[in-house]
């Protein structure tokens, strides 16, 4: 499961316009996979290392 | 004022000097191009940091992920300033303002709704960046391009640019590469700061 579903699993109210203006995933090709580079969700908040994991 | 060396319609090559260390070419028709007073080498063309880089093969990403592309392949690379082993990246060693132009194949897209961007990033961060966005019944797409381009400053030291690709879309979406004609980017310094 890729990190953009498991927050998606762990928000279902997220939408795609949301990963697009306040929440901003990346992966910079280096072998170390994606993470989230900003959240700036106005209610939800990050979520943490476990609930990732 | 200025030492200018004319080409004249009468007298062919004249030339006047003083002492203020400006050099002028100029034409009987009074054109006239000053030759820039610098530190090192004033450019021409033939020394004007160019590169062109696209990727060898596709790269599956993430949904919804900014993902670097991995630019592996050099079209040309005049002065040696694109990483494409490692970084993937233009680091250019002269200063100025260079011409940028980029576009992400995005594919393997496999539902009505889907998201295609491009961005050229500069020093890490979203510089210019562009979106398609396909929605609904009948607009499904296997496959498309998105392109950006820009005028950036670059310090030429320390600024670096990198392409990223974002595609939100059901299953496992790809940047395609292969060619020339799939992802890549280009450039090349248009005028010295």
């Amino acid at each position: 499961m890729t990190l953009y579903e498991k927050i998606k699993q762990l928000y279902p109210s997220l939408t795609d316009k949301d990963f697009m203006t306040v929440i901003t995933l990346q992966n910079d090709s280096d072998g170390k996979g994606d993470y989230i580079k900003s959240w700036e969700h106005p209610t939800l908040p990050r979520p943490t290392d476990e609930e990732l994991a | 004022m200025a030492s200018i060396i004319t080409a004249t319609t009468t007298s062919g090559l004249t030339q006047s000097a003083d002492n203020s260390g400006v050099l002028q070419l100029a034409s009987g028709t009074g054109n006239l191009v000053t030759v820039p007073s610098v530190t090192g080498t004033a450019m021409v063309s033939g020394n004007m940091p160019a590169f062109s880089a696209y990727m060898s093969a596709s790269q599956s990403i993430s949904s919804a992920t900014w993902t670097k592309a991995q630019l592996n392949t050099e079209v040309f690379d005049t002065n040696s300033n694109f990483d494409p082993t490692t970084n993937y990246r233009f680091t250019p060693t002269v200063e100025g303002y260079y011409q940028i132009n980029a576009g992400i194949y995005c594919s393997n897209l496999t539902d009505y709704d889907a998201q295609g961007s491009v961005a050229i990033y500069k020093n890490g961060s979203i510089y210019h960046r562009a979106t398609l966005n396909f929605g609904g019944e009948g607009s499904k797409f296997n496959d498309f391009l998105t392109a950006v381009s820009g005028v950036i400053y670059l310090n030429g030291s320390s600024d670096y640019i990198e392409l990223y690709g974002r595609i939100t879309a059901v299953g496992t979406p790809q940047i395609v590469g292969g060619t020339t004609s799939d992802s890549f980017m280009n450039g090349c310094l248009i005028r010295r700061a």
